[in-house]
């Protein structure tokens, strides 16, 4: 790691793959020049940079080549020697290489490592800096004939990344660039009490230099693989485009990368930070700190009343099976969310508790913030906060209080067309009083059929059906649901339109000769005559697309219910921010505020009748020592508890409120649809609620 | 626009639009067009000062510019004017000039001098004017509103610091105070351009105080180390290590003030220094290991950068380490990308510190996808379990420790994540995961890089495959879609050279475990693919397929049906094409037996006829043509390699054409390298004269029509139509005509012998075989075809050149009907050293017996019987067509050399009717000849008689000629070549002498023997019409022949019957010295031949 990050050239493409813009470092090119002539044996790498029109083409290109702009990922037989899926790796996705001037596909004409960022209807492409002999390494690997990298023998991809933190670098320009582009340029949201929302850094200095304040924030930008998009058809996506036919905005994007690197080595890809010096500038009366050093991430001081905020966002994900051989998966991912309006250069400190209650995994802080060592349950957090909004942590952790919505959904198909489900859903099972649910919605996805009708009504809530989803709301907005817990059914039969559009296409493609044998399933179909669930699935999933490697599997092979909630109150997960621990030194007297705010993420209930994606088990040690108390009680076999889904969720409850938890599970009964118990075999569920009794027979004799 | 835009007036500026246009131009590789504006440059410089001028576009510029310097600036001079004008700029009071304008004009200007120093010489003062004019702009530490041009103009100094090491070395001490001054955030730039100088004087080991403020900022000169471009710099090798420790432990302070991005280039910057310094590693790693912990992906890898330079300093934080990266990939909300690069750390990370990774199941497990992770996540982490794997390889080799994980339950447990491949479609990610990960665990211990095949045989006992072979067997056995899958897995590793073995053992399995296991059913057919592979295996002994393929076939055929008829048909073809397949990979030997039991049931049970016809193909070629040459013929990379330039859509027109046309030439000088011989050569060398006389005879319409009015025609013209009547009116004449009981004995026998005689007309014809040999010569046949084979490898029958599928198409001018042409499956040519013998062999004739050596080159000889049906008893020549295919597929045409046809060819035994029995036949011929002979005379009474042949629609009439020859040739020659020629023609032998002489030769048996000589002599005499004969006899005996004949040893009998119904009779009376030969015959024209024969029988 002899060099940082310098970037050579920045090119962004349009969805008409011609480029719209690009910047190039005519100082990093030289010193790229100068690296190659050095070296005698590879002065015949690709030397200057591509004109707009070739690097146009050699994206082109490659898209023909890997189907797509980012490419298989993956080797797969259609891979070409030389491009970057034969290099099999998913990353190759992301860090592309381009052979300008297609003719000749020569390690001189390669253009590696090209980072490639994809967002709105713009793909963005930033080469850094690498050393020659790295671009040799990659065109061997991707020049090897041989079956591909043996894992910690070989050379591979893995090594060289390593070696490589420009590209990391080039990574976090790419996603800046892509957030100017879109103009997704907002600050993480902090919730106050009084008003829903605080802005971000022009609302800190308004205080100061009299700016108008700007509109309310949004959500936080949420990872890039959201699948609620596939999931929902047109709930979450609303905004896409909107995004798209935004007009590239290339001033702000000349200024960002002028100002963040004006020789091609990033120095600060803060966008809010940038974009507010070129608004305001500076002033001779903006005194630095008389004692102490203002670091570069702020360049502005807080003025006026001062106050922090903390705001702690959890998203639940969860996958319900309510099945014995697979268990719940349920995890939450948290951030700390903070605004200090505080003067001068603060630092903040607070002690985070019940790190094990929480089951806290990941805990990752912004670069401001000094973790004092880690202790078991407790961590102290010491911060200089920047100016705004910003994220002061971020974790992953178990849902401590236990799953927000529990229940199970079954769907089965009566016939070809006809499906009939059930679902039995508890609320806000064992959540107190200033827990909140303030909405919550079920929602069937149906991508690949036509809903014709729906029947079926809810013991609570109202539904709507769309072409090709069903929407549950349970609990609307306004009617929120404080400190109890209700109990919901929803039997119904859906109808769909004939499976009709993927036949014909399947039998066109049987006539392309693929498969002569296509005829023979239908026979024994037909032979058959009854319904056959499996043999339906088969069919439908015969002509599945696949799916990107950004999805976590093939949602559209399943069939599930997607639950999208909101609960305030307090973090589902146990960690707090305690207000009355929060110090701040030089000491100032400054109100904190604390609020919660728990979204859904992937929240599915996966029809227990049908398949169902799902993983192996971690093995948490400490999970289990959080149990032992109960092990102990109980005197159970140990086998017992980490296999039986249920009694996981009941071992962690238990934890903390063991009463309560037994009682959830003595009052539990299960209704079933009068079409589904017709089918009797499938239904599993039902066993749990003997096991779980006969366990709690158990326990208590 | 950009046309309108193209040459606008030279004083006249251009407009933001006009600009725009050019930049793009410039931007697209398209200059020429602007050239006309030149010079461009002042036009540029100018816009860049005007107040009226708007601001976006004069960043736009400034970029451009930086971007195209080396197209701007081609002299010093334009530097000189560019630092100037920057110059003006920077003084200007910041209410005239923006202060963005200010900050863009100081990079683009350092960074166009940078650049164009490679091309052009830099005056040294427009240097150092600019960095004097850089050095004022920072020299104003904590100055309110300047503050952010402060900071570029420290990246600018930092820049060109970069460019020329120990530039700014002899203000270094101005540079730390102001350093230690600024206090805005600016002070991230001054801190990098401080670090960035004491990293350079470091580098270049100058002896410089960067305590010393005595040299002034102001106005500045590049120091001597810079100027004397380096050769000061060894000389002065002291570093000031005191200071620079001091400065160090100043920078080491103030790292929290960084931006991410800056905390990277400090770093950088800094490991080389504390390592110049020997600075104690846990120094740095009490400032910034703490990073680590922070969610910043930059931060992260500076600390890892740090780590993997100071290894030896942070041991015992690998696990820390290792267990930070693995939560980032945890980290949801982080960007999938920096979640894959993580796990790529941690892979590439653990590879350095190989040893000390010690996986655990609490280590491992962590490493299971979790269910939302996106596929290209899972596949990573399934990669981890890979590597962990692998670390479990070694480690236990190494201790045999059994604390460590199972790799199965590893490969297993990760695998859940994607285990609806099984069912999802073939092509899904799923199944590509999946598969990436099957391969990622079977060749995890094995590198490409290591030249050692042990640990590819030691990956084969391991269980990882042994787990994976039964993985994929059942899911061949259970989904049978994604066989393709698997077969591209197997092909995958069979390209690869180092892990070809592997595919071949995973091959080896299935022919082991899966081909018992399969279904036989119509959805079999989905295993083919697989079936493929292994069948091209020549590692798999190919009878388990073979065994699969025959029941398989066995069952299309049971189960065909009406409504099956496609599936049978398309079904039976592909397990042929696999049939095919293994003809083509494997030593027909191997296959021999229970292949073409499998393709003999084929071509004769088989519904479909088309794959009866393949079946049948196969079989044929798998019986006829050695291995080599069939996996050649049927190895389809010739016509792919000829065919492929064509495949690609663009040349689809133009075919290459040469091939076609080389394949329809036919070879003139073919009968110099192909000969067809007769296996018996003819006894008659001047074949030329009689054929000749043969042609004349039979070509002119004339003399045929005579022959056959002689012979036939009256019949012929008479049997298809008016004969019958004819014969009705005749018939009543007949009993009128005077016959005594001798005659009619005579005729009864004559018309019960001529009804065994078919008539060619009506039915098949008696037919002449002659047997021939066909055989080339490899040279000139390659020198032919043009192909250059390598001479030294002769002997082997591989370089041997073939023909296939060889038909010989006879014609000839002769009356020999209609010859059928023949056909020889393959041939090989002859090894090129035999070939002057066997041209010589070709010219002169030679016995049959000198084929002795020949024969063990049997397998270079074709045996060829050529058909004929004779029309009329007479030599001739056969001309022969050959048309051949060559190995390169090349069609071979031509004439080879005509086969000759003696009149000894004709001489077939006479017909003995089926109702004689076999002990009578000598009898029967013996009386025959004697009735015949008595028909042929003269005299006979016989003439006007006819004969009814087979199928009773022709009849014959005898009109027989007689002839004389007398043979001087001593008795023993004589009987010699009887014996050896015309054995089979004696029906009787007479005189006691004789008699001896052929008993003891033993070759004439089954004959009638005499032993009253002069009674038989007699009574031929006396049957041959007394008068005429004897006088005749007489008359050639009147000389001096007769009288040395005085002693008369008997006489041989011969009957031959010529084609299709004419008759030869000799009565050879045989003498010491000189033998008569009485010849008679119903086809007075064989009497021409008859002479020249007998002569070269006997005479030669």
């Amino acid at each position: 790691m002899s060099s940082g990050c310098s970037i050579r050239a920045i090119w962004i493409l349009n969805n008409l793959d011609a480029v719209v813009f690009s910047r190039k470092f005519p100082v990093v090119e030289k010193r790229w020049r100068a690296a190659c002539n050095a070296d005698n044996d590879i002065d015949q790498l690709f030397a200057s940079l591509p004109t707009h029109s070739d690097l146009a083409d050699a994206f082109l290109d490659r898209k023909h080549r890997e189907g797509s702009a980012r490419g298989f990922g993956i080797r797969k037989s259609n891979s070409t020697l030389g491009s970057d899926s034969w290099v099999d790796d998913p990353i190759t996705r992301h860090i592309v290489g381009l052979f300008i001037n297609k003719e000749e596909e020569d390690i001189k004409n390669l253009l590696w490592p090209l980072i490639l960022h994809t967002k709105g209807l713009y793909s963005i492409l930033v080469l850094p800096l690498v050393e020659p002999r790295h671009l040799v390494a990659y065109a061997r690997l991707c020049k090897r004939s041989d079956c591909g990298t043996a894992l910690g023998m070989d050379d591979g991809l893995s090594s060289l990344l390593l070696d490589l933190p420009s590209v990391t670098g080039a990574f976090m320009v790419a996603h800046a660039i892509g957030d100017i582009i879109t103009g997704d340029t907002v600050e993480p949201e902090v919730i106050v009490s009084a008003a829903p929302s605080v802005g971000g850094l022009f609302d800190s200095l308004t205080g100061s230099i009299g700016i108008s304040s700007r509109a309310k924030p949004v959500n936080p930008p949420v990872a890039s693989s959201s699948p609620s998009s596939t999931a929902v058809p047109g709930s979450v996506t609303a905004d896409a485009p909107k995004i798209g036919s935004r007009p590239l905005d290339k001033d702000a994007l000349r200024t960002f990368i002028s100002s963040s690197m004006p020789f091609g080595t990033p120095l600060d890809l803060n966008y809010s930070n940038i974009f507010t010096i070129k608004a305001n500038g500076f002033s001779a009366t903006d005194l630095p700190p008389p004692d102490q050093k203002q670091p570069a991430w702020k360049p502005y001081l807080y003025k006026g009343k001062q106050r922090i905020m903390f705001t702690i966002h959890e998203t639940i994900h969860a996958a319900l099976y309510d099945r014995d051989e697979i268990p719940d998966t349920i995890s939450v991912s948290g951030q700390i969310n903070c605004r200090a309006e505080l003067e001068g250069l603060p630092d903040v400190s607070f002690p985070l508790a019940g790190l094990n209650a929480a089951n806290l995994e990941v805990l990752s802080y912004h670069p401001c913030a000094q973790v004092s060592d880690q202790g078991l349950d407790k961590q102290g957090v010491m911060f200089s906060p920047p100016l705004g909004n910003f994220v002061l942590m971020r974790y992953q952790a178990t849902c401590a209080l236990g799953p927000p919505i529990n229940g199970f959904y079954q769907l089965s198909m009566v016939s070809e067309d006809k499906g009939a489900f059930l679902f039995k859903l508890h609320l806000m099972e064992g959540y107190k009083s200033p827990l909140n649910m303030e909405f919550c919605t079920v929602t069937m996805p149906f991508p690949r059929r036509r809903i014709l009708s729906l029947d079926g009504t809810p013991s609570v809530g109202t539904v709507s059906t769309s072409e090709h989803s069903v929407e549950w709301k349970i609990v609307t907005s306004g009617r929120g649901l404080t400190g109890r817990s209700i109990e919901v059914t929803f039997p119904g039969t859906v109808k769909f339109a004939p499976w009709q559009n993927q036949r014909l296409s399947s039998s066109s493609r049987s006539s392309f000769g693929i498969n002569a044998d296509e005829d023979s399933d239908n026979e024994a179909e037909n032979a058959s005559n009854m319904v056959n669930e499996e043999h339906l699935m088969e069919k439908m999933n015969k002509d599945l697309p696949p799916v990107d490697l950004e999805e976590p599997f093939c949602w559209q092979a399943y069939n599930y219910a997607k639950v999208s909630f909101k609960v305030v109150g307090a973090s589902v997960s146990g960690i707090a921010v305690d207000p009355k621990s929060v110090s701040i030194y030089p000491a100032v007297k400054a109100p904190i505020e604390f609020s919660t705010q728990v979204t859904s993420g992937d929240y599915i209930l996966w029809n227990t009748l049908g398949k169902c994606p799902h993983v192996a088990t971690i093995k948490r040690s400490n999970r289990e020592d959080n149990a032992d108390e109960f092990f102990n009680l109980i005197s159970a076999d140990e086998d017992l508890f980490i296999i039986h889904p249920s009694i996981r969720s009941l071992s962690t409850s238990l934890g903390t409120e063991k009463n309560k938890a037994v009682k959830k599970n003595e009052n539990t009964f299960y209704t079933f649809h009068p079409l589904i118990s017709s089918i009797s075999p499938p239904i599993k569920g039902s066993n749990k609620i003997d096991q779980n009794t006969s366990l709690f027979i158990s326990l208590t004799t | 626009m950009a046309e309108k835009a193209a040459a606008p007036p030279r004083s006249k500026p251009l407009t933001t639009q006009e600009w725009e246009t050019l930049i793009e131009d410039f931007q697209n590789g398209v200059h020429h067009k602007w050239n006309s504006l030149d010079p461009l440059f002042d036009l540029l410089l100018s816009s860049l000062l005007r107040k009226d001028f708007p601001l976006f576009l004069k960043l736009q510029l400034l970029v451009f510019l930086d971007e195209f310097s080396l197209s701007f600036f081609t002299s010093h001079h334009h530097l000189l004017r560019l630092v100037d004008a920057l110059k003006a700029v920077v003084h200007a009071p910041l209410d005239v000039v923006a202060s963005t304008f200010k900050d863009q004009f100081m990079v683009s200007a350092t960074s166009i001098l940078i650049c164009a120093s490679e091309k052009n010489v830099i005056d040294p003062q427009t240097e150092n004017n600019l960095v004097e004019l850089l050095l004022t702009v920072i020299n104003r530490p904590n100055f309110g509103s300047d503050r952010h041009t402060r900071g570029v103009a420290c990246e600018c100094l930092r820049e060109l610091e970069r460019w020329r090491p120990g530039l700014l070395s002899d203000v270094v001490g101005h540079l730390w105070s102001l350093c230690q001054n600024e206090r805005t955030h600016a002070s991230q730039c001054y801190l990098l351009l401080f670090t960035s100088v004491i990293h350079n004087i470091i580098a270049r080991k100058l002896s410089v105080s960067i305590l010393n403020t005595s040299v002034p900022m102001v106005p500045f000169n590049a120091p001597n180390c810079v100027t004397d471009s380096g050769s000061g710099s060894g000389s002065s090798s002291d570093l000031n290590v005191k200071e620079l420790r001091r400065a160090l432990a100043f920078l080491l302070e103030w790292p929290q003030l960084m931006t991410p991005c800056g905390m990277m280039e400090f770093v950088c910057m800094i490991i080389p220094v504390a390592v110049a310094l020997e600075l104690q590693p846990s120094m740095l790693k009490v400032q910034l290991f703490g990073m680590i912990h922070s969610f910043d992906p930059v931060l992260c890898h500076v600390v890892l950068g740090m780590y993997l330079r100071f290894l030896e300093a942070f041991d015992g934080q690998e696990g820390e380490v290792s267990r930070r990266l693995l939560l980032i990939s945890r980290e949801s909300q982080n960007y999938l990308v920096f979640r894959l690069l993580a796990i790529h750390w941690l892979l590439g990370f653990n590879q350095l510190i190989f040893e000390k990774t010690k996986p655990t199941i609490e280590l491992c497990s962590t490493f299971y996808p979790a269910v939302f992770d996106p596929l290209a996540l899972k596949a990573l982490k399934l990669d981890l379990l890979a590597f962990s794997s692998v670390c479990a390889h070694v480690l236990r080799l190494k201790s045999g420790s059994d604390e460590l994980i199972d790799p199965v339950k590893l490969f297993e447990n990760g695998l859940v994540c994607v285990s609806s491949f099984k069912w999802l479609p073939p092509m899904s990610t799923e199944t590509a995961v999946a598969f990436r990960t099957f391969h990622k665990f079977l060749i995890a211990t094995s590198s490409h890089s290591d030249n050692d095949p042990s640990t590819t045989r030691n990956l084969l006992d391991s269980v990882i495959f042994r787990t994976l072979q039964g993985l994929l067997v059942n899911l061949m056995l259970e989904s049978r879609r994604l066989v393709p899958v698997v077969v591209a897995f197997v092909d995958r590793l069979l390209s690869c050279p180092k892990h070809s073995w592997l595919g071949e053992c995973l091959l080896q399995k299935f022919d082991a475990h899966l081909l018992p296991k399969v279904k036989m059913d119509y959805k079999m057919v989905y295993c083919f693919p697989i079936f493929d592979r292994i069948a091209e295996n020549q590692t798999i002994p190919p009878r388990g397929l073979l065994e699969l393929l025959t029941n398989f076939m066995i069952f299309l055929v049971e189960k065909h049906g009406p409504d099956t008829g496609m599936k049978s048909w398309s079904q039976g073809s592909r397990a042929l094409g696999i049939c095919r397949t293994m003809l083509t990979r494997h030593h027909s030997s191997r296959l021999f037996l229970r292949l073409s039991r499998l393709l003999a049931f084929t071509c004769l049970y088989f519904p479909d006829l088309e794959v009866r016809d393949n079946s049948r193909i196969y079989l044929r070629m798998l019986v006829c043509i050695p291995g080599k040459k069939l996996r050649d013929i049927l190895s389809l990379r010739d016509m792919i390699l000829g065919i492929s330039p064509s495949s690609h859509s663009t040349s689809f027109f133009n075919v290459q054409s040469p091939r076609p046309s080389q394949k329809f030439k036919s070879f003139k000088k073919l009968s110099s390298c192909i000969h067809l011989e007769r296996l018996g050569p003819l006894l008659v060398k001047q074949f030329w004269s009689l054929s000749l006389s043969n042609l004349v005879v039979s070509n002119t319409k004339p003399a045929y029509l005579e022959s056959i009015r002689d012979l036939k025609a009256p019949v012929e013209e008479k049997d298809t139509e008016i004969i019958p009547e004819t014969g009705r009116i005749n018939q009543p004449q007949e009993p009128l005509r005077v016959m005594d009981s001798k005659v009619a004995e005579i005729l009864n026998t004559l018309r019960k012998y001529f009804s065994c005689i078919p008539d060619f007309r009506y039915m098949p014809g008696l037919k002449v075989r002659i047997s021939c040999s066909l055989r080339f010569e490899s040279n000139t046949f390659n020198r032919m075809l043009g192909l250059d084979k390598n001479v030294s490898s002769l002997e082997e029958i591989d370089a041997l050149p073939a023909i296939y599928a060889t038909v010989l198409k006879f014609s000839s001018s002769a009356p020999y009907g209609s010859i059928p042409s023949y056909c020889i499956p393959f041939l090989l040519g002859e090894p090129y050293n035999k070939d002057p013998a066997s041209q010589n062999v070709s010219l002169s004739i030679v016995p049959v017996g000198v084929g002795n050596d020949s024969r063990e080159e049997e397998k270079y000889r074709a045996t060829v019987v050529i058909d004929l049906e004779p029309r009329e008893p007479t030599p001739g020549i056969v001309d022969v067509h050959i048309e051949s295919n060559a190995e390169n597929g090349q069609i071979i045409q031509g004439q080879l050399q005509g086969i000759t046809v003696g009149i000894e060819d004709m001489f077939l035994k006479a017909i003995v009717p089926s109702d004689i029995p076999e002990d009578e036949t000598p009898r029967y011929n013996f009386d025959l000849f004697n009735t015949l002979w008595e028909a042929c005379g003269s005299s006979s009474s016989t003439g006007r008689e006819t004969f009814q042949l087979k199928g009773g629609k022709g009849i014959a009439a005898i009109s027989g000629t007689q002839s004389v020859k007398l043979l001087d040739v001593p008795a023993t020659s004589l009987i010699q070549a009887t014996e050896r020629h015309l054995a089979r023609f004696v029906v009787g032998v007479s005189g006691e002498p004789l008699i001896d002489a052929v008993w003891q030769g033993g070759i004439i048996q089954n004959v009638i023997l005499e032993d009253a000589s002069p009674v038989a002599t007699s009574v031929t005499n006396h049957d041959t019409g007394p008068l005429r004969l004897t006088y005749n006899d007489e008359e050639c005996e009147n000389g001096t022949i007769s009288n040395s004949r005085k002693r008369n040893l008997g006489c041989f009998l011969v009957l031959i019957f010529l084609p299709p119904r004419f008759h030869l009779l000799f009565q050879m009376e045989v003498g010491d010295v000189s033998t008569l030969v009485r010849i008679r015959t119903d086809h007075w024209p064989s009497l021409a031949y008859i002479d020249d024969y007998l002569e070269a029988l006997y005479l030669s």
